[in-house]
């Protein structure tokens, strides 16, 4: 037991470390910036903290690029020649306006913007439920972003992609296969469809992870929720992007249900709290539910994996 | 300048790649079935016991003709059974070692043909054990296609490590998946049977034993253009030695056994005196070797053939008589989608294996004695393999005899193959009170529901059975290992042989639809697949927030969850009461 407390800490003490490491990063940028010019101040001044979550509403692609912009743009999270993995939600066998895949626009800006910071391969991965061909080609992921410069669009259902991998300091689940790439790549960006599920209240960000997982049946039964947080140790979000633009409000994950129309789009360094804040803000089978009261999200926090307490964190919101 | 291999190169080609057109695409551009169709025995045999006769079966009366033309010109060059075998014996018979006359084999086909016919006679196919279209479909589908993507699966796995190293994503992420069947050591064991005979006689199979050559060997004796030899003839014997049916009489080569010559020509080509010719000439001769049997002997293979019939339709699987009380189906057998009733369906399958080869999921596979010697090989759905696809209809478009009939896609998810059943003492959620939900969340038609149970603190799945199409998606996707918790029985299954089975299941009261949506259109509350009985129910997944138990904070996070007794599971009571949609 000792041991696996050494592990969680070590861990935790990561998280802190590249947080802070981030965001004295982004600072020093700023600095830079401002030191180096004089014209191009930003207006409302330079000192302007990036916040912990960004929130815009307006056109997906637009939204999208002004979210990640307010995170202090994707050159925070790509370098030049990044290997980028983009997991996006193309589970399902159904057309972008059902809601319960993530909208192509949204996955294309990203690609786009990976790009121009510099990425070197940009691979944008889920294991379809259903049979792979159908459900890329329906999402509107394959034809939109496979054409896209460094660009592949992958539905991997084969176990030759995924490679048997160690969670230290797991509570339910120890090991599992996880995607190779997943594993290798310097930016893993997170872009889910918000939308709900009948067995963890929601679909998001961290849930979504486990379309880099193989043995999702065994997830089920160890136990859904913390086995959720416990492969989030090992794929934890640099970026998380969460489609809002429409969120499948009922009978998700796979629909047919109620579709908002929200036009949102909510950014997060931390998936935890992408994830929380998409939970306060939308309404789930008609009502609004706190972020606690999703057994994985709050496990996640308390594990100290990212935070769940959006009312405590700086969060900026616009309109486009 | 030799012809004929390339014909029969080019014909076993046209085979494969409408084979393989079934297995990638189902494609309707062409017939996949179309070899099957040109297959005398298969299309006789199955309208006999069937007693139906399709439009579709219109080839092998096509092949028939062609044959009182030019003799059985579709044995030595279209038949792909035959074309294999040519290849097999080139690379056994290495020795050219000739067997001498086994006159008395020669007759074997036709008691194999009297036998089917017999049985066919009682309404019970035997088709299966001797089409040669039938076998030879099996044989590349079932077997050679499987061996092959699992060897190329093997190679991607070993090339990549170099696709990767150099970035090659269009190998890296290439996908095969390798099908899977039952039954597969018996095709090989037949096959190996069939290609070490040709050491005892090249092509042993056709010449003894293929009844579809009987059929034909038949219609050839009237055919038009024979073999014909001229005075030029030394009797050297190099005809005789080299024609692969043995149809050439020993002591004299200037006798044919037309019903024999398969036309390859092949006589022509080695005579070294360029007596033989192939043309149209009523010459008759009068010693040739014949090898039809005695009626009597024919007589009795017919016989033989109906006590088959009889013992089959004597078992307990029988499906003689009208289904009802005292019918015992096999234990979990689940048809393919737009099956026929059972005894159509049996009479009509030929077990060539093209519905499993052509399923996208790999969920078709052949049965062994489960349904008795009668249902041996035929097709059933295993959704713990695969399930089957709402969006696809390949069983029904490349079955040759309609035994699974070809539907609209619409009409098609009304072809209910059964209805799935939840295991409750094997269930995650009811045994095991752990929230899983997989069933409904691949649930194609939205038949699942989860409800409260009183006394489970996560709600539980049960199928709603007017919705359930038997797709098995549920099954298949299971957590649950070895027996999934929730399964599919032929219960409810849809068997028609003619008309809509969306007008039947409408009169039914099934309500199949992939558009199901909620319950709030239904006051009554049995529409949507979350049903709580809860005063106070919430949305489904979500809690109350917290437990004072684990509550140990993350160091240096603030959490924003109250602190909360009444533990971490169970539904939110929340403030606003019921969410909208939901009943009391």
């Amino acid at each position: 037991m000792s041991v696996d407390f050494k592990r969680m800490n070590r861990i935790i003490d990561d998280n802190f470390s590249r947080r802070k490491f981030l965001k004295f990063q982004m600072k020093g940028l700023l600095f830079l910036a401002a030191g180096s010019s004089g014209i191009f101040l930003p207006r409302k001044g330079i000192a302007e903290p990036i916040p912990d979550i960004a929130v815009v509403k307006g056109g997906a692609a637009k939204a999208t690029r002004a979210a990640v912009e307010l995170l202090g743009g994707m050159k925070n999270f790509v370098k030049k020649g990044s290997k980028v993995l983009i997991k996006p939600n193309m589970s399902f066998p159904n057309p972008p306006p059902m809601a319960t895949t993530t909208n192509p626009d949204v996955v294309r800006e990203l690609a786009l913007m990976c790009n121009e910071a510099g990425a070197s391969s940009i691979l944008i991965v889920d294991y379809p439920l259903f049979d792979s061909d159908t459900c890329l080609k329906r999402s509107g992921i394959l034809d939109t972003c496979d054409k896209l410069e460094n660009t592949k669009v992958i539905g991997a259902s084969n176990d030759r992609f995924y490679k048997e991998t160690e969670f230290s300091g797991a509570k339910k689940m120890s090991r599992n296969g996880v995607f190779q790439e997943a594993l290798k790549v310097d930016t893993l960006i997170a872009v889910p469809v918000a939308k709900s599920h009948t067995a963890t209240g929601v679909s998001l960000a961290m849930k979504g992870m486990m379309g880099l997982v193989w043995d999702r049946a065994g997830m089920h039964s160890k136990e859904l929720s913390s086995s959720i947080v416990d492969m989030c140790t090992v794929l934890k979000a640099d970026l998380t992007v969460i489609d809002g633009t429409r969120v499948l409000s009922t009978n998700g994950p796979r629909g047919p249900g109620k579709v908002l129309k929200e036009d949102t789009i909510i950014a997060s360094k931390d998936m935890v709290s992408a994830d929380a804040f998409a939970v306060s803000r939308f309404k789930w089978y008609g009502k609004k539910y706190r972020p606690a009261q999703v057994q994985y999200i709050r496990e996640a926090h308390e594990r100290g994996l990212g935070r769940m307490d959006v009312g405590n964190l700086s969060v900026k919101e616009i309109q486009i | 300048m030799k012809f004929r291999p390339i014909i029969q190169f080019l014909s076993l080609a046209a085979f494969l790649f409408l084979l393989t057109s079934a297995v990638y695409t189902g494609v309707d551009l062409v017939a996949p079935d179309l070899y099957l169709r040109m297959d005398p025995i298969l299309v006789l045999g199955s309208a006999l016991s069937g007693r139906v006769f399709l439009f579709t079966f219109i080839p092998a009366l096509i092949v028939i003709l062609l044959t009182i033309l030019f003799g059985r010109i579709f044995c030595g060059y279209i038949c792909p059974m035959g074309i294999t075998i040519d290849c097999s014996d080139r690379i056994l018979n290495l020795k050219k070692k000739k067997g001498k006359g086994r006159d008395n084999l020669y007759r074997l086909k036709y008691f194999i043909l009297l036998f089917i016919t017999g049985a066919g006679a009682f309404g019970v196919s035997a088709v299966f054990f001797a089409a040669p279209l039938s076998l030879i479909t099996r044989f590349y589908a079932l077997l050679i296609y499987p061996i092959l993507s699992l060897l190329s699966q093997m190679g991607l796995s070993l090339i990549q490590p170099i696709a990767a190293h150099f970035n090659m994503y269009g190998i890296m992420y290439a996908e095969i998946s390798p099908p899977r069947y039952t039954t597969l050591f018996f095709v090989l064991l037949f096959f190996v049977g069939i290609f070490a005979a040709g050491r005892i006689n090249s092509r042993f199979w056709c010449r003894y034993l293929c009844p579809s050559g009987a059929i034909l060997a038949l219609f050839s004796r009237l055919s038009l253009v024979k073999r014909a030899v001229s005075d030029n003839c030394t009797k050297c014997g190099k005809c005789v030695r080299s024609c692969p049916m043995g149809a050439i009489e020993k002591e004299s080569p200037g006798n044919t056994s037309f019903k024999e010559c398969i036309g390859c020509l092949t006589c022509r080509d080695v005579c070294p005196e360029n007596a033989v010719s192939f043309r149209v000439h009523s010459q008759k001769r009068k010693d040739v070797p014949d090898f039809i049997p005695e009626r009597r002997t024919l007589l009795y293979s017919g016989l033989t053939g109906a006590v088959f019939a009889s013992v089959n339709l004597s078992g307990l699987y029988s499906l003689y008589g009208k289904p009802g009380v005292g019918h015992v189906s096999p234990k979990g057998l689940v048809r393919p989608p737009g099956s026929r009733p059972e005894d159509d369906f049996l009479a009509l399958c030929v077990r060539c294996g093209e519905c499993m080869a052509s399923c996208p999921n790999n969920a078709l596979q052949p049965i062994w004695f489960e349904a008795g010697v009668e249902g041996l090989f035929s097709p059933s759905l295993v959704p713990k393999r695969g399930a089957c696809s709402q969006d696809c209809n390949n069983c029904g478009t490349v079955c040759p005899t309609g035994a699974i009939r070809p539907l609209e896609i619409a009409d098609r998810r009304w072809a209910k193959t059964g209805t799935a059943r939840v295991m409750r003492e094997r269930c995650l959620a009811w045994e095991h009170q752990k929230r899983c939900m997989v069933c409904d969340e691949v649930c194609p038609y939205s038949a699942i529901k989860f409800r409260d149970e009183p006394g489970n603190p996560v709600p539980v799945p049960e199928v709603m059975e007017d919705r359930c199409s038997g797709c098995g998606f549920c099954e298949h996707h299971c957590p649950v290992q070895n027996q999934s918790a929730i399964f599919v029985t032929p219960m409810g299954a849809l068997r028609l042989n003619e008309g809509s089975f969306m007008e039947q299941g409408k009169s039914q009261g099934l309500n199949i639809s992939l558009a199901h949506k909620g319950k709030k259109e239904q006051p009554g509350g049995t529409g949507y697949p979350y049903e709580s009985s809860q005063d106070a129910g919430g949305a489904p997944g979500f809690d109350e927030g917290g437990s004072s138990g684990s509550g140990s904070e993350a160091p240096g996070f603030e959490s924003g969850s109250p602190g909360n007794d009444t533990g971490s599971t169970g539904f939110d009571e929340g403030d606003e009461g019921i969410a909208p949609g939901f009943t009391e």
